[in-house]
């Protein structure tokens, strides 16, 4: 909302207060200003001239060649050529004399125009961006002085302080500038000029028929005016509108706007002679009404919508718009004046369905003082009366609903004001601050204040003892208040098991394991959606999405992890992420309808493919395993986790090499699988960027829920062991971990790790069997183990391995 | 000439010789490899020294004595040249490394790969081990919120004007049996304000950082998605002076700097009086772009609680009392950082990610 300096002026003394200190002032004591801006600085810059002398350009028709009295010292008047066929010699015209910038970035340069030399400008209304006429030049009045600026010479020198909306939601009573006035009256402890706001005289003619039909409107007042003309604005009504950037129209119009703009209150007014003889009706609209609103649309009208009609038929959308069919022309000389309180609530759903947002609706919905439409009615009818003294209101004045007077009387601890603020304010200031802010203040007690709220506060914003405090605060000013510690003792923090285990996964993922964490969009695309096939599942659906492929909150983390992969993989060629974070199941919503959430920890490894010549386990799938088991040692779960190929594996998974573990009650604690190749392709990693991906997701809940605890110490041999490696020939098909529990189960607890280093097939072993080399350290914690213990430990494992099928080799 | 005696000479000159030849080889040797060939060649097991001690055996006996005496001199002499030839070699060689001569000390460091943390997870931690110290917990809270938390608990009740500004989700559960209530993704962090009073038993101090959403669209400084710090404290006799000391604490352990603070007047349904906090701009003196020319930096909304917000919690206004802040994590991080695009934080880019 723009305020006018000049504006706030009629209503406030603002001697000593620039436009600057007042922005502050309301800036630390009422709303957020978001500017001060030098209105139509362009009028500072053009002076006023007095046109000596016209002639007829001698090569041009339509061209005169002026000279132009601009002040300055030599006297020597300036020779302007000029188009404008309403130049005369006599006149005050606005000069922009060379050098001088125009709106629209137009520098006025000495010139030859026709061979005639043109030393500057006399510029039109339009050339200065204050109105749209370009028929002439702007006529001055006479009494202007030439050489000083337009501005000055006009008394026009203005500011337009931008006050931001959202800070003045709760405070109806400050969208107008007789609001923003009080504010400035009370924070300077200035007294707030009075304005005649009573009533007009009225004729004694019937009053004009009004019926409300609907609770939505709870006061309508409606004036009969005759005689009036909508011709144009005087000027200093016109200058007002223009410095909050309201283009001027006529004055019945630019008087409807101002009054809105200086009380708060919108109006509307109709042509009478256009509306029915039955009168106005207030009801809500028929399901299948429309309405053609001023600004020429058609709306389709809803129930809840709130109508004022003539007779049956709308004429506008109430507190919104007015109707194009009772607009008031300019041959309208007989008016009815609306002034009525519509409720916020259907105002604001009306224009937020319609989207159509108006100073009208801004206003209503933010719920507007019943009292109010009186003193607008009364402010309407004395400006029109003074402008068009020979204007009558013959009609008694229409005064219906079914409204009560939100003033109220509110009792206020003193000492309460001072606990609140954390501020030693004492009684006096505390009842002067309030009295400033005009509320009507007297004392029950010692330590109480009886406050009377002004119907204009008590509407919306001040209603209980904790608002009075804020009043008293923000004009005693919150830079006042000493900082203060907080003495009481509260427990110590709850220890938070998820964010701590969390933590840790970070710290472990991001250091050890030299993974990057990431944090994608809670939103999952469509496309990601559709190649999982999961499009069918249910999930949390935006309905406003900024983008329609857009529109589902992720069920998982992982496929967030799949999106930027391509792009990822051109700059890199080798990727380690990973993410924790959070999926909604929809379908597992609880009694209250909250979605149930989950937390995932999901991790991916990509590379370009194996460079060949590693390792049997330098793949990216059993790297990724490695990590995840290093990360759960960490984390201090238990040591032997089975890894087992699942049943069911999800659609990013590929179909054969993928592992979960879990205690096999319900969802895995991980899975950790190669990504399912179709899938790889799918989002772009082919050609010269195919490659390895391995990803994993594991379960946080899991996780916090298994066993967890500090691995024990496990003493430091004190005895050598004996290192001896192994290679077992099996079948093709059996697991690593079958061999390794023979390869345990032979030490008879002497067996202190297995690790595998080989993985062979071809010569020497048959075809459908691989072997399996291991280094397997035997240890004893009683005594050196010798080459005896050896031997003896191969002859039981040769044994055992007949169990699995395998074959010591030599 | 007694033969003997000439005897005596002969092996007396071999064993010159002998020696003489070892010198030569010994001294011959470049580095301590071809040293301990030739010290292998003359004392290994199978070396010269030890075969003519082998031989002592078929020696008559008279002549052993000398024999004997005369291999161990050998014996003795070879390994003194060895054993002072080993330590020219070693001082040569020492001299040679502390010449530095192919090694360039001024080549670049090796790179090593490592991971990273988000940026946001850096920030947040820094302030919640900053809270923690101060005796607030942490909690966390839904991203798909129910209005009631979001709003209506909240002072904002359904057609309230403020809902506007808030630029709400609106989801709906698909698959669900009731749609109970109505869901939205989390506008801001305060719904957690609510969902701490219902938990906890005053007099309490929380934090709660996470994800909130506005339908809004995005640019450098926008993004649909971004990250909030919540802050709540319930006590007795919490003042608006509280809340100050609180907030200067906080920014200094923000800031590590005094970082002079306005509190002004700020609108929001939930507090009471609510104020905008702005601290000076940290990064200069007179006005710069991060500042918008204002030296003043918008940081934190944050207000004394609503009464009818502790009543929804189910708190006794009447003895409760409270403040609450919101804190802007994205906005934090891109100061901290100097990131002049917010949506940076979401991109998925490795080449951003692992620059922290
Ligand atoms: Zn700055």
């Amino acid at each position: 909302m723009y305020v006018s300096y000049r504006w706030l002026a009629r209503h406030v003394d603002l001697s000593g207060i620039d436009a600057h200190q007042l922005a502050d002032d309301l800036t630390l004591s009422t709303a957020e200003v978001e500017g001060v801006e030098l209105f139509a600085p362009q009028l500072s810059d053009v002076v006023v001239g007095h046109v000596v002398s016209r002639e007829a350009h001698p090569d041009a028709d339509k061209l005169s060649v002026c000279k132009v009295d601009v002040g300055g010292g030599d006297g020597e008047p300036l020779q302007i050529v000029c188009g404008a066929p309403n130049v005369a010699a006599g006149q005050k015209v606005a000069v922009a004399t060379v050098g001088t910038v125009l709106p629209g970035d137009f520098k006025i340069k000495k010139s030859k125009i026709r061979n005639v030399e043109s030393r500057g400008m006399i510029c039109s209304v339009r050339e200065l961006d204050i109105g749209d006429e370009h028929d002439g030049i702007w006529v001055l009045p006479t009494d202007a002085t030439a050489g000083s600026t337009v501005a000055e010479a006009l008394d026009i020198l203005d500011w337009a302080i931008e006050i931001d909306n959202k800070s003045l939601t709760h405070r109806p009573d400050l969208w107008g500038h007789r609001g923003i006035a009080r504010e400035i009256a009370a924070i300077h402890g200035r007294e707030l000029l009075p304005l005649d706001l009573r009533p007009p005289e009225t004729g004694n003619a019937p009053a004009f028929p009004v019926h409300v039909e609907s609770d939505a409107c709870s006061r309508y007042l409606g004036l009969r005016v005759e005689g009036a003309r909508a011709e144009p604005s005087p000027d200093w009504l016109r200058w007002l509108l223009l410095a909050v950037g309201q283009r001027p129209i006529d004055l019945i119009v630019d008087l409807s706007n101002f009054v809105m703009l200086d009380l708060g209150q919108p109006n509307h007014t109709f042509d009478a002679s256009r509306l029915s003889s039955e009168g106005i009706r207030v009801r809500n609209a028929r399901s299948s009404e429309t309405l053609t609103t001023l600004d020429g649309e058609t709306r389709k009208l809803a129930e809840s919508d709130l109508l004022i009609c003539s007779g049956d038929d709308p004429v506008a959308l109430a507190g919104i718009m007015g109707g194009e069919a009772s607009k008031v022309g300019e041959d309208t000389s007989q008016l009815l004046l609306e002034v009525a309180t519509f409720d916020a609530a259907t105002v604001r759903r009306t224009s937020a369905r319609l989207g159509l947002r108006t100073d009208s609706s801004a206003r209503f919905e933010k719920c507007l003082d019943p009292t109010l439409p009186i003193a607008a009615a009364g402010h309407f009818a004395r400006l029109l009366a003074a402008v068009q003294p020979e204007v009558r209101f013959p009609a008694v004045l229409t005064d219906v609903g079914n409204w009560r007077d939100p003033a109220l009387e509110i009792n206020l601890q003193t000492e309460r004001v001072r606990t609140a603020l954390g501020a030693d304010i004492p009684d006096p200031a505390i009842v002067d601050i309030l009295t400033r802010l005009q509320f009507d203040v007297s004392r029950t007690n010692d330590t109480e204040l009886r406050v009377g709220v002004p119907s204009a506060r008590g509407i919306k914003d001040v209603t209980t003892a904790q608002d009075l405090i804020e009043e008293v605060g923000r004009i005693y000013r919150y830079g006042n208040i000493p900082e203060q510690f907080m003495q009481a003792a509260v427990e110590p923090p709850r220890p938070d098991e998820r964010r701590e285990l969390v933590r840790r996964i970070q710290d472990r993922l991001s250091g050890t394991a030299r993974f990057h964490e990431l944090l994608s969009y809670s939103f999952i695309d469509d496309d990601t959606l559709t190649r999982l096939g999961w499009t069918d599942r249910p999930h949390v659906r935006v309905r406003n999405p900024m983008d329609q492929e857009e529109s589902r909150v992720r069920r998982a983390v992982l496929p967030s992890l799949l999106g930027d992969l391509e792009a990822n993989r051109r700059a890199r060629s080798e990727i380690r992420f990973f993410e924790v974070g959070k999926g909604y199941l929809p379908e597992h919503a609880n009694d209250r309808g909250e979605p149930r959430e989950v937390h995932q920890l999901a991790m991916l490894w990509a590379a370009a493919p194996d460079r060949g010549g590693e390792r049997f386990d330098d793949d990216r799938f059993h790297q990724l395993l490695g990590v995840v088991e290093d990360l759960f040692s960490y984390l201090g779960l238990p040591g032997e986790l089975v890894w087992a190929v699942p049943a069911e594996a999800p659609s990013w998974a590929h179909p054969a090499q993928v592992l979960a573990t879990g205690d096999g009650s319900g969802e895995p604690l991980a899975l950790v699988a190669n990504l399912e190749p179709g899938l790889a392709r799918a989002i772009g990693l082919r050609d010269e960027l195919a490659s390895d991906v391995a990803v994993a997701e594991i379960s946080i809940d899991a996780l916090l829920a298994a066993p967890r605890g500090v691995r024990p110490f496990r003493p430091v041999p004190r005895y050598p062991g004996v290192k001896l490696d192994v290679a077992i020939d099996l079948p093709e098909a059996t697991p690593a971990a079958d061999l390794v529990a023979v390869l345990v189960e032979a030490g008879k607890k002497q067996v202190a790790d297995t690790e595998l280093f080989d993985v062979y097939r071809g010569k020497n072993v048959e075809p459908g069997r691989k072997s399996l080399a291991y280094h397997v350290l035997l240890q004893s914690e009683a005594k050196t183990l010798s080459d005896k213990d050896q031997t003896k430990y191969l002859a039981r494992l040769e044994k055992g391995l007949t169990r699995i099928d395998g074959r010591l080799r030599k | 000439m007694n033969p003997e005696a000439n005897s005596d000479e002969a092996r007396e000159m071999d064993l010159a010789r002998q020696k003489d030849e070892a010198r030569e080889k010994i001294d011959a040797c470049a580095d301590s490899a071809a040293l301990k060939d030739v010290e292998r060649h003359y004392l290994g097991r199978k070396g010269i020294v030890a075969s003519a001690l082998a031989g002592i055996g078929q020696l008559p006996p008279d002549e052993r004595k000398d024999a004997g005496q005369n291999a161990n001199r050998l014996k003795q002499a070879i390994q003194e040249l060895v054993d002072a030839r080993a330590r020219v070699l070693d001082e040569t060689s020492l001299a040679a490394e502390r010449s530095g001569a192919g090694f360039d000390p001024t080549l670049p460091a090796a790179r090593l790969e490592s991971g990273s943390l988000h940026p946001v997870t850096q920030v947040t931690r820094e302030l919640e081990d900053l809270f923690l110290s101060m005796g607030y917990s942490v909690l966390d809270g839904p991203e798909v919120e129910l209005d009631h938390y979001n709003f209506e608990a909240l002072n904002i009740p359904a057609d309230h004007p403020a809902r506007d500004s808030h630029d709400t989700f609106f989801c709906t559960a698909e698959g669900s049996k009731d749609a109970a209530e109505q869901l939205v993704m989390r506008t801001h962090t305060s719904p957690v304000q609510v969902r701490a009073m219902e938990q906890l038993e005053p007099p309490f101090r929380v934090i709660a950082p996470g994800r909130c959403f506005r339908q809004e669209t995005t640019d450098a400084s926008h993004d649909h998605t971004f990250y909030q710090m919540e802050g709540m404290v319930v006590g007795r006799d919490i003042s608006v002076g509280h809340l100050i000391g609180a907030m200067r604490t906080l920014l200094r352990g923000i800031f590590k700097q005094d970082l002079d603070v306005r509190l002004r007047p700020g609108y929001f349904p939930f507090v009471e009086p609510g104020f905008e906090l702005d601290a000076r701009c940290p990064f200069c003196e007179d006005g710069c772009s991060v500042c918008k020319r204002t030296t003043w930096i918008e940081l934190l909304p944050c207000g004394l609680v609503h009464p009818n917000v502790l009543r929804a919690g189910g708190i006794d206004s009447d003895i409760w009392s409270g403040f609450a802040f919101g804190l802007g994590l994205s906005r934090l991080v891109m100061l901290r950082y100097g990131v002049d695009d917010v949506r940076h934080l979401f991109g998925g880019d490795l080449r951003f990610l692992e620059q922290f």
